[in-house]
C-alpha cells in the first residue's frame, strides 16, 4: 500500500513537471497563438543550466558551481527565456510560420550542442548527481517521494497563479486584444510584435523552468532526454487539456503522462524484447493521428472550455472571406 | 423586348451565417444592358456582385445566368456560363506579364480559340498591344484596369461584371476608363458596374439600381434617375438643409 | 575548399535542392510550412525499395547491375512506381486532412501543426513496417573513379547531379512555360483572382502536392541509393530544405535549387573546416542569416 503512494507520488510528481512545461508553452499558443516546434530544445536548455550551476565541482567539465537549487531553477529559466527571446526577436515580425521552422531548427542546434560540447554537457553520457530536493530523505522513498510531490505541487501552483494574474492583467488584456483584432491594437498604439515577443519568452522561461525541476527530479540527465518526442508529447498534453486554458494544461499533462506511461507499460509487457522498439513506434503513430483527428474533429481541445488560440486567427486564412476583403466590401 | 441575362431572385448573402449583408435582392439585368449599381457606403453594391461571382456565400435564394441556375457553381467554372468579374483591387497578376495575364484567363476556353481571343484583345487595348511582354506590375493605374478588364473579356462574357474600376484613379483616367466601358457595351457586352460617384456612373449606364441596406431602393433608367429630385438631393451631392 | 568537398557538397545539394522544390512550391501554393515533406523523402526511399526487391524478385536479370552503376532495371522501374505511390499517399494525406482544414479556414499556423501530426505518423509508421534498421538498393560497393585531380566520384554519384539537372530544368520550364505551371503560379500570386480567371484551384494544388512528392521521391530515393535508407532520413534532412527554401525565396524553383547547392556545400565545407559533428547546424546558421540579413531571401519577393 505505502509502495503504491510512493509510486503515486513518483507518477505524479513526473507529470507535475510536465505540467509547468505544458504552462509555458500554454502562455505562447493557447494565449498568443505562436507555434513553437522546438519545445524539447528549450526544456533542455533549462535543465542543462540548472544541473550546470548547481551539480558539485568537476575535474572534467565546466561548471559545477554547487549553487542552490532555487539558483539553478531561475538559472534556467532564464537561460531558456534568453534564447526563446533571439529566435522570438528573428521571426516574429516575419511570417507566423517562420517561428515554428526557427524553433524546429533551434531544438536541432540544441541537441548538436548537448552532443558535442562535450565540456559543458558531458556529450551522450549527459550530466549526472543533479542535486535533488530532500536529498536527505532518499533512504525513506515513502518520505522522499512526497515531499518531492510536494515541491512540485508548490511549484505548479506558484506558475499557475502568476501566469492567470498575468492573463488577467492590463499586459494580457492587451496580448488578447492583438489577438482579436491586431488591427485595433496597432490603432491604440500598441506593438503586437513585442507583446508577442514578450509573451513568447515568458512561456520560454516556464518551459526551461520545469526542465529545470525535472532534471532535479530525475537527477541525471543526456540528450536522450530531449528528443523531439518531448516537444510532440506536451503538445499533446496542451492539446488534449484544451489551448487557452490553464487548468487544462495541468490536467492534460498529468493525463496525457499516464496514458503514455501506461501504453508503455503495455508495450513492454505485451511485445516480445525484439518487437518492442516496432510497436513504441506504432504508439506514436496512434499519437500522430491522435492530434491530427483532434485537429480536424475538436479544435477545442477535448477537455477546452475556452476558445482555442483565437478567432482572428482561424478568420485569417479562410480562403473565402478574408478580413481585408470586408474592409473592401462597400 | 430584349431578354434577360442576368437575374438574382430573393438573393441573401453574406460572409457569416448570421449576419446576411445583401438582404433579399430581385434583380434583373437585360441582354445589352448598362446597369451602374450605386448606393452609400455599406449598402452591399460589392457583396452583392461578388456574390454573384461566387465570392460571398449565398444563405438564400438563387443566381441565373441565361436561364441556367449558377448560384452553386464555383466560381472557376462560372466563366463558363458566360460571368466574367473584374474585382475592385489586386485584379490582375502583377508578377506575369500582360500576355500571360490574357493566356491565363485564356486557359479556359477551346485551345484553338486561344490565340485568335488574345491577338483580338492586345488590338482592342493598344496601350496593351504595344507591349505584350510588359509585367503587369509595372502598368499604370488605369493601364491596370484596361488589362483586368481585358482579361475577364477574353471569353466573350454575356455579362461584364466590375467592381468600382474607377477606384483610386485619376478623374482623367476614369473619363477614359468609362469611355472604354461604354464601347464595349456598345458592342454589345451586357455591364454591371459598381460605382460610388453617382452622377459619373448615371452619365454612362442605361439604367441605375441603387442599393440601400442590401435592398434595392430605387430602379429606374439612368436619365430619369439623373433627373429624379430626390435622388439628386439624396446622392448628388444634396444637403439635409436643401431637403428640408 | 578541396575539390573533393565541393564534389561532395554539390551531390549532398542537389538531393537539398530537389527536395526544397517541392517545399517551395507547396509554401507557395498552400501558403504554409509542411513539416511532413521529408516524410514524403523517406516514403519514397522505402516504397522504391520493396518495389524493387519485388521486382527484382520476380524478374532475377533485372537486379544486373546496368553499365558502371550499381543497380539494376528494378530500381528505375520501381523508382518509377514509388514516384506515383508517393503522390498517391500525398494526395490521400491531402486529401484525409490539409484539405479539410482549408475547407474550414483554418489558420495557417493549425496546418502547420497539422503537418507535424502527420509528420510523426507518418515517419514513425515507417519505423514500425521496416524498422529503424538501414535498408540499402544494392550490395555493389562502387570504386569511385577520378574526374580531376583531387576530385572522385562514382558513377552512382554522378547520375543522380544529371538528374537532379535535368528535373531541374524540366520543373523551371513547366512552370514558366506550360499552362499548368500558369496556373501554379496564379495562385500562388492570389488564389482569388485565380479561381474568377478561371482556374480550378483544387486542380492545381493537386497538381503541386504530385511535383513535390515526385519530386521527394526523386531525392529519397537518391538519398537512399548514395547514402542509405533510414526512417528518420526525411526528418534529418527537413532542416536543410526548410533552409533552402527560404534562402532561395518562397516561390523560386531556381532558387530553392541555387540554396539547395550553396547548403550543401556550405555543409561539406563545415565537415572539412570544423566537423562531421556540427554538420546538422549549419542549415540553421544560414536560416538565421537569411532570416536576419534577407527574410524573402534570394529570388523572393517582400510580401
Amino acid at each position: 500500500m505505502l509502495d503504491l503512494v510512493a509510486y503515486g507520488a513518483f507518477f505524479l510528481t513526473i507529470a507535475l513537471t510536465y505540467a509547468v512545461i505544458c504552462l509555458g508553452l500554454n502562455v505562447q499558443w493557447g494565449q498568443t497563438g505562436l507555434f513553437n516546434v522546438g519545445v524539447a530544445g528549450f526544456v533542455a536548455v533549462g535543465a542543462y543550466t540548472s544541473a550546470i550551476l548547481t551539480t558539485p565541482a568537476t575535474a572534467d567539465r565546466f561548471g559545477g558551481f554547487d549553487l542552490p537549487i532555487v539558483v539553478g531553477w531561475l538559472g534556467g529559466g532564464l537561460a531558456s527565456a534568453f534564447v526563446t527571446f533571439l529566435l522570438g526577436a528573428l521571426t516574429l515580425r516575419l511570417r507566423s510560420d517562420y517561428l515554428a521552422i526557427a524553433t524546429f531548427g533551434a531544438a536541432v542546434v540544441i541537441q548538436l550542442c548537448m552532443l558535442n560540447l562535450v565540456p559543458l554537457t558531458g556529450g551522450p553520457f549527459g550530466i549526472g548527481f543533479i542535486p535533488r530536493p530532500f536529498g536527505g530523505l532518499a533512504g525513506d522513498a515513502l518520505a522522499f517521494g512526497l515531499a518531492n510531490f510536494a515541491v512540485l505541487a508548490v511549484l505548479v501552483l506558484v506558475v499557475y497563479i502568476v501566469l492567470e494574474r498575468l492573463v488577467r492583467s492590463p499586459w494580457g488584456r492587451v496580448l488578447r486584444a492583438i489577438r482579436e483584432d491586431e488591427t485595433a491594437a496597432r490603432g491604440l498604439g500598441k506593438n503586437p510584435v513585442r507583446y508577442r515577443l514578450e509573451a513568447f519568452a515568458i512561456g520560454g522561461f516556464v518551459m526551461g523552468l520545469g526542465g529545470a525541476a525535472q532534471a532535479h527530479f530525475i537527477g541525471f540527465i543526456a540528450p536522450d532526454n530531449y528528443l523531439p518526442i518531448l516537444t510532440f508529447q506536451v503538445w499533446a498534453m496542451l492539446i488534449v487539456g484544451g489551448s487557452g486554458n490553464m487548468r487544462g494544461a495541468i490536467l492534460g499533462a498529468v493525463l496525457v503522462w499516464g496514458i503514455w506511461a501506461i501504453s508503455g507499460s503495455v508495450v513492454s509487457a505485451v511485445f516480445p524484447a525484439d518487437q518492442q522498439a516496432r510497436a513504441a513506434a506504432l504508439q506514436i503513430v496512434l499519437i500522430g493521428v491522435a492530434l491530427c483527428v483532434v485537429l480536424l474533429v475538436r479544435p477545442r481541445g477535448i477537455l477546452g472550455e475556452v476558445r482555442v488560440v483565437s478567432r482572428h486567427l482561424l478568420r485569417d486564412a479562410r480562403p473565402s472571406v478574408s478580413a481585408k476583403e470586408r474592409s473592401d466590401n462597400a | 423586348m430584349s431578354s434577360a441575362v442576368l437575374s438574382t431572385q430573393a438573393l441573401i448573402s453574406g460572409y457569416e451565417p448570421d449576419m446576411p449583408i445583401i438582404n433579399g435582392v430581385d434583380l434583373t439585368v437585360s441582354d445589352g444592358e448598362f446597369v451602374v449599381l450605386l448606393g452609400p457606403n455599406g449598402a452591399g453594391k460589392s457583396t452583392l456582385v461578388k456574390t454573384i461571382a461566387g465570392l460571398v456565400p449565398v444563405h438564400s435564394g438563387r443566381v441565373t445566368l441565361k436561364g441556367n441556375d449558377i448560384t452553386e457553381v464555383p466560381p472557376h467554372r462560372k466563366l463558363a456560363h458566360g460571368l466574367a468579374f473584374v474585382p475592385q483591387t489586386e485584379n490582375i497578376f502583377a508578377t506575369m506579364t500582360i500576355r500571360e495575364n490574357l493566356q491565363l484567363a485564356a486557359q479556359v476556353l477551346d485551345r484553338p480559340r486561344r490565340a485568335a481571343r488574345i491577338d483580338a484583345l492586345l488590338d482592342m487595348f493598344p496601350d496593351l498591344g504595344s507591349r505584350p511582354g510588359a509585367r503587369a506590375g509595372a502598368l499604370s493605374g488605369g493601364q491596370r484596369q484596361m488589362l483586368a478588364v481585358a482579361r475577364a473579356l477574353i471569353i466573350e462574357p454575356s455579362v461584364l461584371i466590375l467592381d468600382e474600376p474607377s477606384a483610386g484613379l485619376s478623374p482623367k483616367v476614369v473619363t477614359e476608363v468609362f469611355a472604354q466601358l461604354r464601347r464595349i457595351n456598345a458592342a454589345g457586352v451586357t455591364t454591371v458596374l459598381v460605382e460610388q460617384n453617382v452622377k459619373a456612373g448615371l452619365q454612362i449606364a442605361t439604367r441605375g439600381v441603387i442599393l440601400v441596406e442590401g435592398r434595392i431602393a430605387h430602379d429606374a433608367p439612368a436619365e430619369q434617375l439623373l433627373g429624379d429630385p430626390v435622388v439628386s438631393q439624396l446622392y448628388l451631392g444634396g444637403t439635409p438643409k436643401e431637403l428640408a | 575548399m578541396t575539390p573533393q568537398a565541393l564534389m561532395d557538397g554539390l551531390i549532398a545539394g542537389s538531393m537539398i535542392g530537389l527536395g526544397a522544390i517541392g517545399i517551395t512550391l507547396t509554401y507557395a501554393i498552400l501558403r504554409f510550412a509542411n513539416f511532413a515533406h521529408g516524410e514524403l523523402l523517406s516514403w519514397g526511399a522505402y516504397l522504391a525499395m520493396t518495389a524493387s526487391g519485388v521486382i527484382g524478385f520476380a524478374v532475377p536479370q533485372l537486379t544486373v547491375p546496368v553499365g558502371p552503376f550499381s543497380f539494376g532495371w528494378s530500381l528505375p522501374l520501381a523508382g518509377i512506381l514509388a514516384m506515383a505511390l508517393t503522390a498517391l499517399l500525398a494526395l490521400v494525406v491531402d486529401r484525409a486532412l490539409f484539405g479539410r482544414l482549408r475547407a474550414r479556414g483554418s489558420a495557417v499556423i493549425i496546418l502547420v501543426m497539422a503537418s507535424f501530426g502527420a509528420a510523426l505518423a507518418l515517419r514513425n509508421l515507417l519505423e514500425f513496417l521496416y524498422t529503424s534498421q538501414p535498408g540499402y538498393y544494392t550490395r555493389a560497393l562502387q570504386i569511385s573513379k577520378p574526374i580531376i585531380d583531387g576530385m572522385r566520384a562514382t558513377p552512382d554519384q554522378l547520375l543522380v547531379l544529371a538528374l537532379a539537372a535535368v528535373a531541374v530544368v524540366a520543373v523551371h520550364l513547366m512552370l514558366t512555360r506550360s499552362a499548368a505551371g500558369r496556373s501554379m503560379r496564379a495562385v500562388a500570386e492570389n488564389p482569388h483572382l485565380s479561381a474568377i480567371t478561371g482556374v480550378d484551384v483544387r486542380a492545381v494544388i493537386r497538381t503541386v502536392w504530385i511535383l513535390g512528392a515526385v519530386l521527394a521521391c526523386l531525392a529519397g530515393i537518391m538519398s537512399g541509393l548514395l547514402v542509405q535508407i533510414r526512417p528518420q532520413m526525411g526528418h534529418d534532412l527537413l532542416l536543410p530544405l526548410f533552409a533552402a527554401a527560404i534562402l532561395g525565396g518562397i516561390g523560386s524553383v531556381p532558387g530553392a535549387m541555387l540554396a539547395g547547392l550553396i547548403v550543401g556545400l556550405a555543409e561539406a565545407m563545415t565537415v572539412q573546416v570544423i566537423g562531421a559533428e556540427w554538420r546538422a547546424a549549419v542549415s540553421f546558421v544560414i536560416l538565421v542569416a537569411v532570416l536576419l540579413l534577407r527574410p524573402q531571401g534570394l529570388f523572393g519577393r517582400v510580401r
